[in-house]
């Protein structure tokens, strides 16, 4: 029964894959309705089989199809993958009802019908990574992934900038996998076998091996720094509705088969492996967050905060891991809570908010921020929406990214029982970091709302901007509602789900505040007259927008602050009509903040290979002859390498 | 909810918002005699309020529903933030307050929508105040957080009641002299928090020194009652926060009537003691340069991490 | 007699207040806070050898605690004042190398590792006091040196020299052998009264660099000033 269903949903998620065939249709728009209910239904089924098996806690083992004998495709659903099918679930529902808004703005009918087909494909495979039961099926699943977000990537192929995009990200995601099939021999080679259960290794150096392999291929793919610039790149330059997908799920399937080696396939580590995913969680989320600040595409801003909330993930597995490894299993729990809940709640508001980015990039036709202003006034829902995600992502209670975070915070707050002090000292710094980080997001957000929808429009398509259609407010608007209620009856659900967390009972507070809050509007309700007036501006006649505070200078002291890390380089050109340097003609000034993984990572990397592929280039200009040479060459080699082998 | 819990939440929340502008008014009259001059009456800011609230509110055309909200937010939260900081006694174990993190995410979330009001009007100096604001904020909380970890180093809990629990009985001092240290911090913390010299300067309306002062400039009326009754509900449980761990002398350890009414005698005495040090403290110092002030919480840091360093290698 | 306990608690505490000073004097610019805040200093380093003195009655901690009222916290911050007087300048204006926050961060980190090794190496000997007095007394050296490499001008530089050597009477006030270096607080107080009084005989307004340069040519520093 419940297997059956589990197929329905799987055949319901690749029906889709024959939108393109609609273009035979006259319009199309109600074959694309039906598929993208088709996907929503698909995503509800997965809701309600991913809540049977987390509840019951039985798995469910579907055989879809084998390659080779032992080398099948076999899906198992335990309550982790349970837990992040859960995730995509819902967040591909919210984005099947955007995206029946969505799609219909986009210019011809195949773009339409083929971004449909594209986006079920998508879901499906990250469905599969999560659920396949042994490593052929895991990377096959995540190489279809890869390829459709490829292709969903370059969507927008004849944009500038799109195609350097998904170039970066096709080689970004290649290299993850080459990861991922590195730790995946490992494994192999210590049990002869594919499945992802708990291996047996011969040595802790070859788990610690397969753990560095796996956390270098799903770092990558996560965007942990420094292997995080293929994600602001990668996820601006897909439609917004793909955007949420890659930014709210796939990330997450990286994060979920990091935790599904940590926990089912590699024995309890040593406690440098805690250190290293702490570090790198840490030093993710600061980085990510100032980047941020910086950025003025609203959609590249998102994207940056996904690294930061990625950071936050992953700085609670290593504080999962420092705490096993000390036998704190309490604490240990708690941070595994927090790093899962962070997972799902990010998963939420992050979707809720490149969704609700996507309408406004639809109203007024740009992403810079710099550019908008006043969208309260214009698009309500939208900003409201959008003001939701905002907090939430600000860790601001009572919504649910405060409860995660809070979590987290709570595991860090017991350092003190750990025994070496060295260990006490790294965490004290990865806590404040971490505090710092969050604050820091409040204030991006303030930034990104304040200036996208408060005041006063900046530009005339901000000020003819219109509220989105119904249908993409109804997709956010679920993500929102559940970012409440995932806050709010945190405390209970825990309780359900049988976990005794020292989580604040946020219903209380969220009731008080709003009885207060309703206390005190009721009781000054008729106290003094009212009165709209213009902005007091010294009793200058209002200068309009001209004089609103803009997004540079909103994060300019935060900038300065930290211009040890943006090193920002100031570049003055003057001519002057006179030799003594006294009549100025002209200047330029340029103030440019350095790109320091650009500069001192990636692109050495990529000279590096550049020259490594002219030396090969020089082998392959020749003729066929030499060709067949090579083969022979290579083929003889192949049987001597064999031969001491076997 | 016990009737114990009950009378907390009527008591702390009636003690927090009657007092809070009092102890406005002694940092302000202290100021005034350290620059010689008479002052304003000690209750001046209750008849401020009181005027405020019979004035007309002007609301900006360009403001949405954000400016009109914020003020009943603010009030809302800072009173629901109140039960987290018991000022006169202890009620008891609840599973709702007194976590240290929501308290300083509560005033967190009361800033974040301050801070959007200051954007809300589309002014110069609203968007200026709010940028300074969440610039000085964000990274002041580093070192906020920091204190209480020192704190739940020493304590073993992060539960501000269960802090709160172990100082009213033995006092912080007999724990180790040394988290003097922490209170010198969390002085810095006090006073930056409340917009106080030398971060911020309360009086002026210069847009070269204001921060706080530049995002409330466009309330008015009872709004601006409200956000500022609501700024002095805070300045009074960062006192309180601070009085109680560090000078928890004649805190209620019983719920009796007597040692209640004992409690709120020498809460009184006290707070008006430290309202007046703030006030000296603001009197005796320059405003910062905004670039500067990182340098001032930088310090209260160091005293921080010097503090957990002699607590981690104990 | 005091209390022991009691008399250790307020050891600790002067300690912690004498390290505060070392923190403010890294991070303030002026130059009468920087003499003031070093006068500070010099006195809490007097309670302490008071303090001391009430808990060993060795007689030669009272001379110290004389000479170092006498000499830290009356005759040189009264020279500086006077030096500071000759100055146009009132305050430091560019750091070199590091900002305050990084050199105070600094400073963290140098406490870290002085006290790691040492409550490594002490802790058998007593129960903490020691190891934190001896780490906090390093500390302060280091944070002297911090001082004297962040900032560029001689004043700040003299006052990063006397933070240090603040730091080193407070290592010997516990560790060391006392008689003998009662004698080199004094030779070095002296060099350094020698030095403060030199550049007020030379009317130096700026930086060493500039004052070699000022004792080469002397024709610059006798008609006009510099800046």
């Amino acid at each position: 029964m419940i297997a059956t269903l589990a197929y329905l949903a799987l055949g319901l998620l690749l029906l889709p894959a024959l939108a393109p065939l609609l273009a035979f249709l006259k319009d199309g728009r109600a074959g694309r309705k039906a598929f993208l209910t088709a996907i929503g239904i698909a995503a509800l089924l997965l809701t309600a089989l991913a809540a049977y098996v987390l509840y019951t806690g039985t798995q469910l083992l579907l055989p879809l199809y084998d390659l080779a004998p032992g080398l099948g495709l076999t899906l198992l659903v335990d309550r982790l993958s349970a837990f992040f099918i859960l995730i995509i679930a819902v967040v591909a529902f919210a984005v099947a009802i955007y995206s029946a808004g969505y799609v219909e703005h986009l210019k011809s009918p195949v773009r339409k019908n083929l971004l449909i087909a594209l986006m079920s494909i998508f879901v499906l495979s990250m469905v599969l990574v999560i659920s396949a039961k042994g490593m052929v099926g895991f990377l096959f699943s995540w190489e279809l992934m890869s390829l459709a977000s490829f292709l969903l990537v370059n969507f927008e192929y004849e944009k500038k900038g799109t195609r350097k995009a998904g170039l970066y990200y096709l080689a970004m995601t290649q290299l993850s996998t080459v990861f991922l099939i590195a730790a995946t021999g490992v494994i192999y080679a210590q049990t002869g076998s594919f499945d992802l259960q708990r291996v047996a290794f011969s040595s802790p150096f070859w788990a610690s091996l397969a753990f560095l392999f796996a956390f270098l291929g799903f770092g990558i793919k996560a965007g942990i720094v420094p292997f995080h610039k293929w994600l602001p790149y990668a996820h601006p330059a897909a439609p917004s509705n793909i955007s949420a997908l890659m930014s709210g799920l796939m990330i997450k399937v990286a994060i979920y088969g990091l935790v599904r080696f940590l926990l089912t396939v590699l024995p309890p580590g040593p406690v440098w492996w805690g250190i290293l995913l702490l570090t790198a969680g840490t030093v993710s989320a600061i980085l990510g967050v100032i980047y941020a600040l910086k950025e003025h595409d609203l959609k590249r801003l998102l994207a940056y905060h996904s690294i930061e909330n990625i950071g936050i993930i992953v700085m609670g597995l290593g504080l999962f891991e420092i705490f096993s490894a000390a036998g704190l299993h309490a604490v240990a729990l708690l941070a595994l809570g927090g790093a899962l809940f962070h997972t799902l709640n990010h998963a939420l508001f992050k979707s809720l908010l490149f969704l609700t980015s996507g309408s406004v990039l639809n109203a007024t036709k740009t992403m810079n921020i710099e550019r908008m202003g006043g969208l309260s006034a214009r698009m309500p829902g939208t900003a409201a929406l959008f003001l939701i995600g905002a907090v939430s992502i600000s860790a601001l209670p009572p919504f649910n990214g405060f409860v995660s975070e809070l979590m987290l915070f709570e595991a860090f707050f017991q350092a003190y029982l750990l025994a070496s002090p060295y260990l006490q000292m790294l965490l004290v710094i990865a806590f404040s970091v971490f505090a710092l980080t969050s604050a820091l997001a409040a204030a991006c957000f303030v930034k990104a709302y304040g200036v996208v929808f408060l005041g006063v429009p900046r530009s005339k398509e901000a000020k003819e901007a219109k509220e989105a259609p119904r249908s993409m407010l109804a997709g956010p608007a679920v993500l929102a509602a559940l970012c409440i209620v995932l806050g709010l009856f945190s405390f209970q659900l825990f309780a359900i789900a049988g976990f005794s967390f020292p989580v604040p009972d946020l219903l209380v507070v969220g009731l008080l505040l709003l009885a207060v809050y309703a206390l005190t509007a009721f009781a000054l309700r008729n106290v003094g007259k009212r009165r709209t007036c213009e902005t007091w501006s010294c009793g200058y006649p209002s200068a309009g927008s001209v004089a609103e505070y803009t997004a540079s200078g909103f994060s300019e002291p935060i900038i300065r602050i930290f211009d040890a890390i943006f090193l920002p380089k100031l570049t003055v050109e003057r001519e002057y009509h006179d030799g003594q340097k006294a009549l100025f003609k002209r200047g330029t000034a340029e103030m440019r903040l350095m790109r320091f993984f650009e500069e001192y990572l990636y692109d050495p990397v990529a000279r590096a290979v550049e020259k490594a592929a002219a030396f090969v280039a020089r082998l392959q200009d020749v003729d066929l002859d030499l060709y067949v040479a090579y083969i022979f060459v290579s083929a003889l080699l192949l049987i001597i390498v064999a031969r001491f082998l076997i | 909810m016990n009737w114990l819990f009950a009378l907390y939440f009527v008591l702390n929340t009636a003690v927090a918002v009657a007092l809070a502008p009092l102890l406005m008014g002694v940092v302000k009259k202290v100021k005034a005699w350290a620059q010689g001059r008479r002052g304003q009456p000690l209750l001046q800011p209750y008849y401020n309020l009181a005027k405020l609230l019979r004035k007309e509110t002007v609301v900006s055309s360009n403001a949405s529903w954000v400016t009109r909200a914020t003020p009943y937010l603010s009030i809302s939260v800072l009173i629901v933030a109140t039960l987290s900081v018991p000022l006169l006694f202890l009620p008891g174990k609840t599973s709702a307050f007194g976590n240290v993190i929501l308290f300083f995410y509560l005033l967190a979330l009361a800033n974040f929508f301050m801070a959007l009001t200051g954007l809300d009007g589309g002014s110069t100096f609203g968007g200026m105040g709010s940028s300074r604001e969440m610039s000085l904020s964000a990274i002041l909380e580093p070192l906020v957080l920091l204190t209480f970890l020192t704190l739940a180093f020493v304590f073993k809990t992060f539960d501000i009641f269960g802090i709160v629990g172990t100082t009213s009985q033995a006092g912080i001092f007999s724990v180790d002299p040394v988290l003097i240290l922490l209170g010198a911090a969390f002085f810095v913390i006090i006073v930056a928090e409340t917009a106080r010299l030398p971060v911020d300067n309360p009086e002026t309306h210069l847009e070269l020194t204001m921060v706080h002062e530049a995002m409330v400039l466009e309330h008015s009326g009872k709004h601006l009652a409200l956000m500022e009754t609501a700024h002095a509900i805070k300045q009074l449980l960062l006192m309180a926060l601070f009085i109680n761990i560090f000078l928890p002398f004649g805190f209620a350890t019983q719920p009796t009537a007597a040692s209640v009414a004992l409690s709120l005698l020498s809460f009184l005495a006290k707070s008006i003691i430290l309202a007046a040090a703030i006030g000296l403290f603001e009197s005796s110092v320059a405003k910062l340069r905004l670039y500067r002030v990182p340098g001032f919480y930088a310090v209260g840091t160091f005293l921080v991490v010097l503090t957990i360093i002699l607590e981690v290698f104990r | 007699m005091i209390d022991p306990v009691f008399a250790l608690d307020l050891i600790k505490i002067l300690l912690v207040l004498i390290v505060l000073s070392a923190a403010l004097i890294i991070t303030r610019r002026d130059f009468i806070a920087l003499t003031s805040l070093y006068a500070a200093q010099s006195f809490l380093i007097v309670l302490l050898s008071v303090g001391l003195f009430a808990i060993d009655r060795n007689p030669l901690l009272l001379i110290i605690a004389a000479i170092t009222l006498l000499s830290k916290v009356v005759i040189i911050p009264f020279i500086l004042t006077k030096v500071q007087r000759r100055l146009k300048m009132k305050r430091e204006i560019e750091f070199s190398h590091l900002s305050p926050i990084g050199a105070i961060l600094l400073a963290v980190v140098a406490f870290f590792f002085i006290y790691a090794l040492f409550s490594g190496i002490l802790s058998g000997l007593d129960k903490g006091v020691l190891s934190t007095v001896v780490s906090l007394a390093i500390c302060l050296v280091f944070m002297g040196l911090i001082i004297i490499f962040t900032r560029k001008q001689t004043i700040t530089n003299v006052i990063g020299y006397l933070t240090m050597e603040n730091g080193v009477l407070l290592f010997s006030l516990f560790v060391a052998e006392l008689s003998l270096l009662i004698e080199v607080l004094i030779l070095l107080d002296l060099i350094m009264l020698i030095v403060l009084v030199a550049l007020m005989a030379f009317g130096i307004d700026s930086s060493i660099e500039e004052f070699h340069s000022q004792l080469n040519v002397l024709d610059r520093w006798l008609g006009r000033e510099q800046r």
